[in-house]
């Protein structure tokens, strides 16, 4: 049987480019650094679309911090459509008092960002924040506050540094415009 | 869209009250002049017909129409812009059938208001007597000729003040805070200040409400924001967005869903983009009425990444198909 979802260029169009990618990220990290400076900063990337974005973001930081992860269940991941929403991974560290700052690779309808939230508020950290590498407004249905966001981009499907289309396109260095096979 | 109207017998004061109202809430003002500047752009110079001399006219019944036709376009598109305190002209009966409107007459004892007109107009008492009578006469004659309802009946009403023992900015204060306990709450009454608990009570299961979603999508999208435990309401609400000429309603506009927690309104449309126009032009007509309100479409575009899984099984059947 053929390989349904081929690596077929012509189904990508490419949004931003890794030097773009890195430029931001950059950006990102200097403007985190100097936020978080002569704090506890903790940054956990929600698993698994930050992943690439959480460790190139860290080598850009020029600020002592520490790393974690949580991961939840996804609506469009469950079997049938009765289950609730649960924290697969939780974190391993203790976040009460400290400074968290959430790394997300895309912030679309902010349902499953806005439990996170919900979730980490109880733990009573000193402060709360989302940082995300992409931000689309027009898939918003949950407002979430997103301190720190690299690229808007319009109501489009992304693959590439990280973001997946049935996990495939994770490891593009770039980041683009899927075109779902028809 | 707020709308006060008031009505007010001669004398009564009621136009002190309306232009405090309007100063202290700050919505527009509209006054026979007001209406009598912008009709002139509806090709209506004639300030109204004289109704001793055209009652019972044929050609009145047309210009009449005419007459009706434009003080509704005329005020409706005021409202779409503006907050309105709506002076007279009938706008009880304009926004009958839209219920944030408040309605309020103002009233004085028949002596107090010929006083009052003495005063003001420097008139001896039989001269005020007369205006008084001949002013009553000609609001009575307004309503029954242009929208065939006695000025006098006070159920067009839903607040009576009577200005005998009042101040003006007192009455007006009054129409203001009725106007906010009667429109505000209502705007909102499924929003902040609803009990959680209460809340949780009145709201069937998904699955119990099931039968009751009109698209399979709607259900689909009610599990998962239970999924995410974000509460919903189905339809709460109806938004009035087109009246006639004679104020009925007619169209409305039930977004489907309501997330009290986020204070919004949803319409979901999987239908391809040409055909979602109406719908589309629903929204920008209720978020033009209801500016306060937050409403948000999901297209078939943003409801299919949503349900990502959904939509690869779909792609793939698709494709094996073909």
């Amino acid at each position: 049987m053929r390989e349904k979802m081929p690596y077929e260029e012509d189904q990508l169009k490419i949004l931003f480019t890794p030097e773009q990618i890195e430029e931001k990220i950059s950006e990102l990290g200097k403007i985190i650094s100097d936020h978080y400076a002569g704090r506890e900063l903790i940054m956990i990337g929600v698993l698994r679309g930050s992943t690439y974005f959480l460790i190139d973001l860290t080598r850009k930081m020029h600020i002592p911090f520490a790393i974690d992860f949580i991961s939840i269940s996804h609506y469009s991941e469950q079997a049938d459509s009765t289950g609730v929403v649960r924290i697969t991974k939780d974190l391993d560290l203790n976040i009460t008092g400290k400074d968290v700052l959430i790394v997300e690779g895309i912030v679309d309808t902010g349902l499953s960002l806005g439990y996170l939230l919900r979730n980490l508020k109880t733990r009573n950290p000193a402060s709360l924040k989302v940082c995300t590498l992409l931000n689309v407004e027009a898939r918003r249905i949950v407002d979430v506050p997103v301190e720190y966001k690299g690229f808007d981009i319009a109501n489009i499907f992304v693959v590439g540094y990280g973001l997946d289309y049935n996990e495939r396109y994770r490891n593009l260095q770039f980041i683009a415009e899927f075109n779902r096979p028809k | 869209m707020g709308i006060i109207t008031i009505s007010r017998e001669f004398g009564s004061g009621g136009e002190n009250i309306a232009r405090f109202v309007a100063e202290k809430t700050g919505f527009l003002l509209v006054n026979k002049d007001t209406i009598a500047r912008g009709l002139t752009q509806y090709g209506i110079e004639k300030p109204l017909p004289d109704p001793e001399n055209q009652i019972g006219k044929e050609q009145d019944s047309h210009f009449e129409q005419q007459y009706i036709e434009a003080i509704h376009d005329f005020i409706y598109d005021l409202a779409i812009r503006n907050n309105l305190v709506i002076l007279g002209r009938g706008g009880s009966i304009l926004f009958r059938d839209y219920p944030p409107a408040l309605h309020v007459r103002i009233i004085a004892q028949f002596t107090r208001r010929v006083q009052r007109v003495m005063k003001a107009y420097n008139l001896a008492s039989e001269t005020a007597v007369k205006l008084v009578k001949e002013q009553d006469r000609d609001k009575s004659r307004y309503y029954r000729q242009i929208f065939d309802v006695n000025w006098n009946n006070l159920r067009l009403y839903d607040l009576l003040l009577s200005t005998d023992k009042m101040e003006f900015e007192d009455a007006a204060d009054l129409v203001i805070n009725a106007y906010r306990i009667h429109a505000e709450p209502r705007e909102v009454k499924d929003g902040p200040g609803v009990g959680e608990i209460e809340e949780r009570a009145v709201i069937p299961p998904a699955d119990a409400e099931a039968d009751q979603f009109m698209h399979p999508s709607e259900e689909e999208f009610a599990h998962m924001l239970d999924f995410y435990r974000i509460r919903w309401q189905y339809e709460p609400r109806t938004f009035f967005l087109e009246w006639d000429s004679e104020g009925n309603v007619v169209e409305a506009f039930s977004p489907d869903f309501y997330l009290p927690d986020q204070d919004l309104f949803i319409e979901l449309t999987t239908q391809k983009p040409r055909q979602a126009w109406k719908k589309n032009r629903k929204i920008r007509r209720m978020k033009e009425l209801y500016p306060h309100i937050n409403v948000r479409l999901i297209d078939k575009r943003g409801f299919e990444s949503l349900l990502k899984k959904h939509s690869i099984d779909q792609d793939e059947k698709e494709g094996e198909e073909s």
